[in-house]
């Protein structure tokens, strides 16, 4: 058996995956060849390598953010009903059934029409008709994403918040649907969605003030550090009053009092 | 001490037993910490990513499906994690070895000399490389879940496993060699006094 061949076979004798015959052919091969070898004993030596512990305070620092995650969500209301809880696929299905649901359907069905036409119609397409189609699609897109963000059902607002990613560019009527939802969603999954959605547009400076402002709103202490971390992200030295206020707020919890010491000092 | 299957905790977490996200936690702490220091040679990004990817597993928690291994989810995430770490701070990506403790040239017993050698060698990789060689032989990533991880084919896989073996040999040996130099140049000017000094005994 040569090297070439040897090689295809290694990484499964590694693991021991080999049947006996291929397992003797390998090795037959192994006395024979120093590099191959050489290999196989660097493998087996790499599990010498030295397992590194994690500070003693990692396991702390998980437990305030489990307990801010916790303290967060026994705020949001509970939008789940039995049935809902029974069938849990049936939560992110019960969109499709309401009013707005129905447009989004709609929307999908006539741009698949609208491209399937065009498309038999004429299949040398222009690239003008291409932008056409581009602008056609971005449009249905931005439908959907505010029909979803309206939903009952928080498993459909983070279907909402999903969509409005697959945009480069956000249209201005999505944006404030996304800052709205930041702001105000009952939901903390949906609430830090729509954060993870807006960071993707630090370039617009309203985006920058409004995450900023919503420090204020919140009570989840899990979206706080969210939105400081977020803050801290970009370097927004604007933000630094926001902290501050934050900060000295009445109850604050005090991992997010920390945190936000924390951005201040890194932003000053 | 819970002996649940990871995959049962996590459903547990799923629908709202947050506090099993713990027993989660302490299995797997210290194999992510040990994946992201060899990955990146920080420890305190390190402890941070670790954080971001428990954070990350209560976000999404609702995605986890039935049925699906744990811990190749859970890489799939601290990949994620890695990724988007240095698309938003790209100038941290080069691995910094100052930052991990220095291997010292010192005769020290020949399987800890080589283990230093060795470390250094894994380091010199290229990152995708230094990273499927710390997913199989370090997480125990079966070679179908890493093949679901990275995107690819099974085979190329394997083939990408003996490629980054390939190298690290190359690497070992060029340290190797090297350290046997540094070491043969430092017995040679114990043996020749240096020009003009005094000899003393």
């Amino acid at each position: 058996m040569e090297c070439e061949q040897v090689a295809q076979l290694l990484p499964d004798y590694l693991q021991g995956d080999l049947g006996l015959d291929q397992q003797q052919n390998v090795e037959a091969h192994l006395k024979r060849c120093a590099e191959c070898a050489e290999e196989v004993a660097l493998w087996k030596k790499l599990s010498l390598l030295p397992v590194e512990q994690p500070s003693p305070g990692s396991r702390a620092r998980f437990e305030a953010m489990l307990q801010a995650y916790q303290a967060g969500r026994s705020t949001a209301p509970k939008s789940h009903s039995r049935w809902g809880e029974r069938f849990p696929s049936w939560n992110s299905l019960r969109w499709l059934r309401s009013p707005l649901g129905r447009v989004a359907w709609s929307a999908a069905l006539l741009a698949v029409g609208f491209i399937s036409g065009l498309y038999l119609a004429n299949s040398r397409f222009s690239s003008q008709d291409w932008a056409a189609l581009e602008s056609e699609l971005a449009s249905m897109r931005q439908m959907v994403v505010l029909s979803l963000l309206q939903q009952q059902s928080a498993g459909a607002r983070l279907e909402g918040v999903t969509w409005s990613t697959r945009d480069q560019q956000l249209d201005p009527k999505v944006l404030s649907a996304l800052l709205h939802t930041l702001r105000h969603d009952p939901s903390v999954d949906v609430r830090l969605a729509a954060l993870d959605a807006l960071s993707r547009h630090a370039g617009q400076p309203q985006v920058r003030t409004n995450v900023a402002n919503a420090l204020q709103d919140q009570q989840s202490p899990l979206v706080q550090v969210a939105l400081i971390d977020q803050l801290v992200e970009w370097h927004d030295r604007e933000a630094a009053p926001h902290l501050e206020k934050l900060r000295q707020s009445p109850n604050l919890n005090p991992a997010v009092r920390q945190r936000a010491d924390w951005a201040i000092s890194k932003l000053n | 001490m819970t002996l649940a299957p990871d995959e049962d905790l996590m459903l547990q977490v799923r629908d709202g037993a947050g506090e099993m996200l713990g027993v989660l936690f302490d299995r797997y702490q210290t194999p992510l910490f040990n994946f992201y220091t060899k990955l990146t040679g920080d420890r305190a990004l390190s402890e941070d990513l670790v954080q971001e990817v428990f954070l990350r597993i209560l976000k999404y928690r609702q995605s986890y499906r039935p049925g699906t291994p744990f811990r190749a989810w859970v890489y799939q995430i601290a990949r994620n994690a890695r990724i988007d770490h240095f698309r938003k701070f790209p100038r941290e990506r080069t691995f910094e070895p100052e930052m991990l403790p220095p291997v010292t040239p010192k005769d020290s017993a020949q399987e800890q000399q080589e283990v230093e050698l060795l470390q250094r060698a894994l380091r010199q990789l290229p990152e995708e490389k230094r990273e499927i060689l710390l997913l199989c032989r370090f997480q125990e990533l079966k070679y179908e879940e890493i093949a679901g991880l990275l995107g690819c084919e099974l085979n190329t896989v394997r083939t990408r496993i003996h490629r980054a073996l390939q190298d690290l040999r190359k690497a070992f040996h060029r340290l190797a060699h090297c350290a046997m130099q540094t070491k043969a140049e430092a017995a040679a000017a114990e043996n020749i006094p240096p020009q003009g000094g005094h000899h003393g005994m």
